[in-house]
């Protein structure tokens, strides 16, 4: 995609030269990594969405900030996990929907086809919820907020070039920063959080049934099986190749470390503002503490309507990008409406099917809320089993395949996130089984 | 109700495609890929299996 940085100094230069070589050859590759970045940042802050703002917001007042070094050991999770669809993409050039079908055979194909469709959709109505919970506290109605979303989903595409949507959906990745004004603004204690955030220790009343609900929810917003197929797909629409893996990582490292960023600013709000008090959404959280702090209780319903929108647009294009892949249609961001029309066709009908659902008076949403977490189980575990198979086909990886290291740390992390993501899905279908 | 059946076959006639494109597996069926896939079978009959069993007592009452 960009040339690789050719300048050098020569040896028999002097300081100065040198170190203007130097600053050349840094503002280059400061330049190839702006254009390459945008994949890896997006996956990342979009997967801080609504069912993730409400993930952190209870976790600050139910715990404080006891959690906190839980969250930044999140954050390497998220970044091997992610980086192998940046290696996968880059070298087959093929989404991960597309992957899955040429490598193991269309019984799998379909498989996380059709499970990545129902699963998306049904975040897409979780996201839908959270957008016009979030403006109903500025006393915008439901229908106003679905609409207005969906004109403003279609305004992104319409240019016909993926680098618009990405520069959009870059915006959007900003607004999801609110998080860290709304901190300072609460004036938390800086010494508890430096504890909390490098000291590994459990809250008062030590390891309960509650506490590894939490800490599941919060693996299971970490990880989710749409990440996979959009940063893969993204990675192919933008057109990255071999060389621009090393970029490609760079990018998905600083994406992690704003999606942890991010989470860790919401649970210190949450902690300072409402610890103790039975918080059970986002929403709910920026309705109390409106009347007390009114700066910080806009912050957190703009930061969560700024999330809902984020995750609604990239779950979207995740499923259009799927389906587009298997069934051979054009299916790129660069193409206009008449030239991709079905995979277009397909991106609206699924947010327009999610933004209905919302607006049906008396729609099971909690229901759909925690089916979400179930749906997810049977296809997070799939995904993630035919990456490392994938990443480990010498075949298909040649020199990218995965290292021994590599192996180790993905299989290790894969094999958690299994195990958790299960007894999660379980404890959400039998409440009781857990105690 | 002739185009209806017309979408009809030619949605079939995709879906057969797929399946016929798609039909070889391209990954190097190893021990340890056949093993894999054999585990994820058998963990997804489990969950789906809770699937039916919880949508089961939920109706049942």
């Amino acid at each position: 995609m960009v040339n690789d940085v050719e300048l050098t100094a020569k040896p028999s230069m002097g300081v100065l030269p040198t170190l203007f070589y130097q600053f050349r050859k840094a503002a280059k590759v400061l330049r190839m990594f702006a254009v390459i970045a945008g994949p890896g940042i997006i996956v990342m802050v979009a997967d801080n969405d609504a069912g993730g703002i409400t993930t952190y917001t209870v976790t600050g007042a139910k715990y404080g900030n006891h959690l906190l070094w839980f969250l930044i050991l999140l954050g390497p999770v998220a970044y091997y996990v992610q980086e192998m669809t940046v290696r996968l993409g880059a070298v087959t050039k093929r989404g991960h929907a597309e992957a899955i079908f040429h490598a193991f055979g269309p019984f799998w194909g379909w498989f996380s086809l059709v499970d990545l469709v129902i699963t998306d959709w049904l975040t897409m109505i979780t996201e839908f919820i959270g957008m016009t919970a979030a403006m109903s506290i500025f006393g915008v109605p439901a229908w106003l907020t679905v609409i207005g979303c969906w004109i403003a989903m279609g305004a992104m595409i319409l240019s016909g070039r993926y680098w618009t949507w990405e520069k959009v959906a870059l915006v959007f990745c900003v607004g999801n920063l609110v998080y860290i004004p709304a901190a300072f603004l609460v004036q938390p204690d800086v010494h508890d959080i430096l504890r909390n955030s490098l000291v590994p220790n459990l809250p008062p009343g030590g390891f309960t049934n509650e506490l590894f609900f939490l800490l599941m929810a919060n693996i299971g917003t970490t990880i989710a099986p749409w990440m996979l197929f959009f940063q893969q797909s993204s990675v192919v629409d933008k057109g990255l190749q071999e060389k621009d893996i090393r970029f490609g990582k760079v990018d998905t490292a600083i994406g992690s470390f704003l999606t942890v960023l991010v989470a860790m600013f919401l649970v210190i709000v949450s902690a300072k503002l409402l610890l103790g008090q039975p918080i059970e959404s986002a929403a709910e959280a920026a309705t109390r503490i409106m009347p007390t702090n009114r700066w910080v209780g806009t912050l957190i319903a703009i930061g969560l309507f700024d999330a809902g929108f984020l995750g609604a647009i990239c779950i979207s294009l995740a499923s259009s990008w799927a389906f587009g892949e298997v069934f051979g249609w054009a299916h790129s961001l660069n193409a206009k409406i008449k030239e991709a029309p079905w995979f277009y066709a397909y991106y609206f009908f699924t947010l327009v099917l999610a933004g209905t659902v919302v607006l049906i008076p008396g729609a099971p949403l909690v229901l759909i809320t925690l089916f979400v977490q179930v749906i997810a189980t049977t296809l997070l575990p799939a995904a993630l089993v035919f990456l490392i198979l994938l990443l480990n086909d010498k075949k298909t990886m040649g020199k990218y395949v995965n290292t021994p290291w590599q192996n180790f740390a993905n299989v290790g992390i894969v094999l958690v996130i299994i195990v958790l993501s299960t007894l999660y899905g379980v404890s959400t279908l039998f409440p009781k089984l857990l105690g | 109700m002739r185009t209806l059946f017309s979408s009809f076959g030619n949605m079939v006639a995709a879906f057969r495609a797929i399946n016929r494109r798609y039909a070889k597996p391209a990954i190097e069926m190893t021990p340890f890929v056949k093993v894999c896939l054999v585990a994820l079978r058998l963990y997804l009959f489990v969950l789906v299996g809770l699937l039916v069993y919880k949508f089961v007592i939920t109706v049942t009452g």
